[in-house]
């Protein structure tokens, strides 16, 4: 595998003198950047495919630096840096097409799993489109969804759902990918559904979201509405639990 | 020669000047009309005589013409003689006549004619008649010489020779007289004199008695003064005098109780004031005096404060003008000596207080009045209130001290994440990387603390004693804390300040927190100036520093929205705000007014509306 290049911004000296020990460890080609200006000439000179970007920058910020990369380059991961317990900011990222967010401090668990998350997507090019599959198990309804939830998938999801003739004490499995993204507009769609299925008594189980997205679906109150699994089997007692 | 006589007359009493210059005015008027009768009398009884005698001169003159013509000598002699009779005896000394040749002719004397009289007496040739006082055997006689005319011719003279002993035993007869009565007189008016002045000087002397009583404070006079003057009617001036004067003692006795009544309410208050009052001594500042609440709240007893000196419990220091005012006036109004200032009670314990001054007298000494008032609470309560405002402020300040945190957090973590990867993972560490690593956590941490120590200084309770500080650190320590949350919201902050600036007397920390607030308003005016319409923005915040005459000058400007003038004066009002609700207090700037305030400074706003604002602080310097 050729080593991709990755660009760091930020405006902390010594955050970006770790990240290039780590990365460089990784067998990364790294480039940094002090502020937003500087790194997206280095952006526009280099092309990494991913990008790590602080939020909080003076002069321009890391939102900005978000758009302007996405724009001139849609397919580039950026992973945006946040500060701890900065889920708004998160979101915000979210909605901003970011791939990933990671808190600092920084774990070396969670930057492993960010730069995971990047390759995986990379390989998989499916950054723009929705994957949602739908199949049944016995009496459980399972929907997998890859890709990039969006407001756009609003119809596909909705399509998967009903495909599974819904009915009271339905148990319905939403299995989510490592690698999907999903925006705010996507989680907007994910609550929609989730509570029809609440007024329906049916039981919803969610498994294969990363630590950082359970966060943020606690955030937005998704966790009320379904319970979040570690794994399927797990997620199966519940719903059995739940049905009975 | 006569100075000692006009001593010795001014030193006499009252009563025997009167006395005596009655006696003597008496005696004069006395001498002057007793001389002046009896020369009148003398000079009438002289001339009555002179007449007298030319009217004998004459008749015999008249009658003895014919005769004289003739030489009848004998009828001549009988005519002279018959002159003589009776009465006239004694008065008629002698008679006799000349002739033209002076020939006596006749005369009347038994013995012989004594030749010196013939020619004495001579009748000037106009005249008809002269008279003359001559001396006869050891008397006086008045030779009265009459012409004997026929015609327009003299033929002779008559002489009459009057005993002027006649008149002489009247004279004296008449000076007896008025010898005795002038004695009498005398002695009489002696006697009137000096029971006048008696009279006169005795009221005086009661009413000296009695001045000499009140001033020993003895007052019921009435009595004593109306004695013996009931008899005196109204418009008597003694009575009027001595009324007067009872009517000036009763006054003086009702000033009197009032004086003691005034004594008595301000003894009350000295020892029932809830604040300490001292009596001090103007020049030595020992205590004369203390009431009850100095004792209670200082902890000593009277007798350990009477005798002390004042500055024992603290410092007091009269200015310039104060010590001017004091030493020229006897008394005068209350100043103000002292505001805040800390004096020690007995046990050490420390009290704040407010010192004020009046300059009275006191048991005739040139005393102060020196009242307490302590304000300790006060003092207390002020700075739980700065507390309280640090505590908000450190609130504000929290987000930005995560963010400033988590740096130093994040570099430690991924260094040492790193290492723990390499060595699970069995790859080598270079020694630069290790050398690297280890330096960066060692500087985090180093930073980490920095930030930690001036949260904890920001948050500390100040020590009531302002020390000298620079302006330049507190505006420093600041901008540590919140200048990157300021260039994060793309605020630029531009710095001019002057170097090696004098010192001024305050606290650094409650210094920083009056930076702090002035930062975060301008921050929040220039957020508010981007929210509303108005384009042309400029972000930034000029702080500047520098001397004024005596002063240390801050400045902070901002290009934020400015205030408006119609609340320009209500700005510094505690929990005055123009922000929305749950955004801010409006304690802050109450709060830096306050502390400013405190070390003599003064805060100048100058600001225009939609362009922005500039505080101006300023502080006494210290040498």
């Amino acid at each position: 595998m050729q080593a991709h290049k990755v660009l760091v911004i930020d405006d902390e000296k010594a955050t970006l003198s770790m990240f290039q020990l780590f990365l460089k460890a990784y067998g990364y080609d790294v480039l940094l950047a002090e502020n937003g200006l500087q790194g997206l000439e280095m952006f526009a000179a280099e092309r990494p495919a991913i990008v790590f970007t602080d939020i909080k920058m003076p002069g321009m910020d890391g939102f900005e630096v978000l758009d302007r990369i996405k724009a001139e380059a849609p397919q580039t991961e950026v992973i945006v840096i946040t500060g701890h317990g900065d889920m708004e900011l998160a979101v915000k990222a979210l909605n901003h097409e970011a791939t990933d967010f990671i808190n600092k401090p920084i774990h070396r668990s969670a930057l492993d799993a960010a730069l995971h998350r990047a390759e995986e997507r990379i390989h998989a090019a499916k950054a723009d489109s929705t994957g949602i599959d739908s199949r049944q198990e016995n009496d459980l309804h399972i929907i997998e969804i890859t890709g990039h939830v969006s407001a756009a998938s609003e119809r596909e999801l909705m399509d998967a759902y009903a495909g599974g003739e819904p009915s009271p004490k339905s148990k319905i499995l939403l299995r989510f990918d490592q690698n999907t993204t999903i925006n705010g507009a996507g989680l907007g769609v994910l609550i929609q559904l989730l509570s029809e299925c609440r007024k329906k008594h049916q039981a919803v189980a969610i498994t294969g979201i990363t630590g950082n997205f359970a966060q943020i679906f606690d955030m937005v109150g998704i966790t009320q509405l379904a319970a979040i699994a570690a794994n399927e089997q797990e997620a199966k007692t519940y719903l059995n639990g739940e049905c009975k | 020669m006569a100075q000692p006589l006009i001593d010795s007359i001014k030193n006499r009493s009252l009563k025997n000047k009167i006395f005596f210059s009655v006696t003597v005015v008496i005696l004069l008027i006395s001498v002057l009309i007793a001389l002046f009768t009896r020369w009148i009398l003398i000079s009438t009884l002289t001339s009555e005589l002179k007449l007298r005698g030319l009217g004998i001169g004459y008749s015999i003159a008249e009658s003895c013409r014919s005769y004289l013509l003739t030489e009848d000598i004998p009828q001549l002699t009988s005519l002279i003689f018959d002159a003589r009779l009776g009465a006239r005896r004694e008065l008629v000394g002698y008679v006799f006549i000349i002739d033209k040749q002076d020939r006596i002719l006749a005369h009347t004397f038994i013995r012989d004619f004594p030749a010196q009289i013939a020619t004495a007496n001579r009748i000037d040739p106009e005249k008809d008649h002269r008279i003359q006082l001559m001396t006869m055997d050891n008397d006086k006689v008045y030779d009265v010489a009459v012409a004997v005319n026929e015609g327009i011719y003299r033929i002779g003279a008559v002489h009459v020779g009057l005993y002027k002993k006649h008149i002489d035993v009247l004279i004296n007869k008449l000076r007896t007289t008025f010898l005795g009565f002038v004695s009498v007189v005398i002695l009489f008016f002696f006697i009137i004199s000096h029971h006048l002045a008696k009279t006169i000087t005795r009221p005086i002397a009661k009413l000296t008695r009695v001045s000499d009583e009140i001033s020993r404070g003895i007052f019921d006079i009435e009595l004593k003064m109306e004695n013996g003057l009931e008899r005196s009617g109204d418009k008597d001036e003694v009575r009027q005098l001595s009324r007067s004067f009872i009517n000036m003692t009763n006054r003086i006795k009702e000033s009197q109780a009032k004086l003691k009544e005034s004594d008595n309410k301000y003894r009350s208050l000295f020892a029932s004031g809830p604040n300490p009052i001292f009596v001090l001594d103007r020049q030595s500042l020992n205590i004369l005096s203390a009431n009850p609440s100095a004792e209670e709240t200082f902890g000593y007893t009277r007798e350990e404060l009477v005798g002390r000196l004042f500055t024992d419990l603290g410092p007091f220091e009269l200015s310039a003008d104060q010590l001017l005012t004091f030493s020229t006036q006897p008394t005068g109004r209350v100043t103000s000596v002292s505001s805040k200032v800390q004096y020690l009670k007995k046990n050490g314990e420390a009290i704040y207080v407010n010192v004020h001054a009046c300059p009275v007298h006191f048991e005739n000494k040139q005393a102060l009045i020196v009242a307490t008032t302590d304000i300790s609470e006060m003092v207390e309560k002020d700075s739980q209130l700065i507390q309280a405002s640090k505590m908000t402020t450190l609130g504000e300040m929290s987000a930005g001290i995560a963010h400033e945190l988590n740096q130093p957090l994040n570099a430690i973590k991924m260094g040492s994440d790193f290492l723990e990867m390499m060595i699970e993972k069995e790859m080598p560490v270079t020694e630069q990387q290790l050398f690297q690593i280890v330096r960066e956590v060692s500087s985090q941490v180093d930073r980490a603390e920095g930030i930690i120590r001036r949260l904890r200084d920001f948050g500390r309770k100040t020590d009531f004693t302002k020390e000298k500080i620079f302006i330049n650190d507190p505006i420093i320590s600041v901008l540590d804390i919140i200048g990157r949350q300021l260039r994060l919201q793309n605020i630029d902050v531009q710095l001019q300040l002057t170097e090696n600036l004098p010192a001024i007397l305050a606290h650094h920390n409650r210094m920083e927190q009056v930076i702090f607030n002035l930062l975060t308003n301008a921050r929040d005016a220039i957020n508010l100036k981007e929210e509303s319409t108005l384009r042309n923005n400029q972000r930034t915040i000029v702080i500047r520093s520098y001397t004024d005459n005596d002063r240390v000058v801050v400045c902070v400007s901002d290009t934020g929205i400015g205030i408006d003038p119609t609340v320009k004066d209500q700005i510094f009002e505690a929990f005055f705000t123009t922000k929305k609700m749950g955004e801010g207090m409006g304690l802050g700037l109450s709060i830096t007014n306050g502390i400013v305030e405190d070390y003599g400074g003064k805060i100048q706003i100058d600001s225009i509306e939609g362009r922005g604002t500039t505080f101006h602080l300023s502080f006494p310097m210290v040498p």
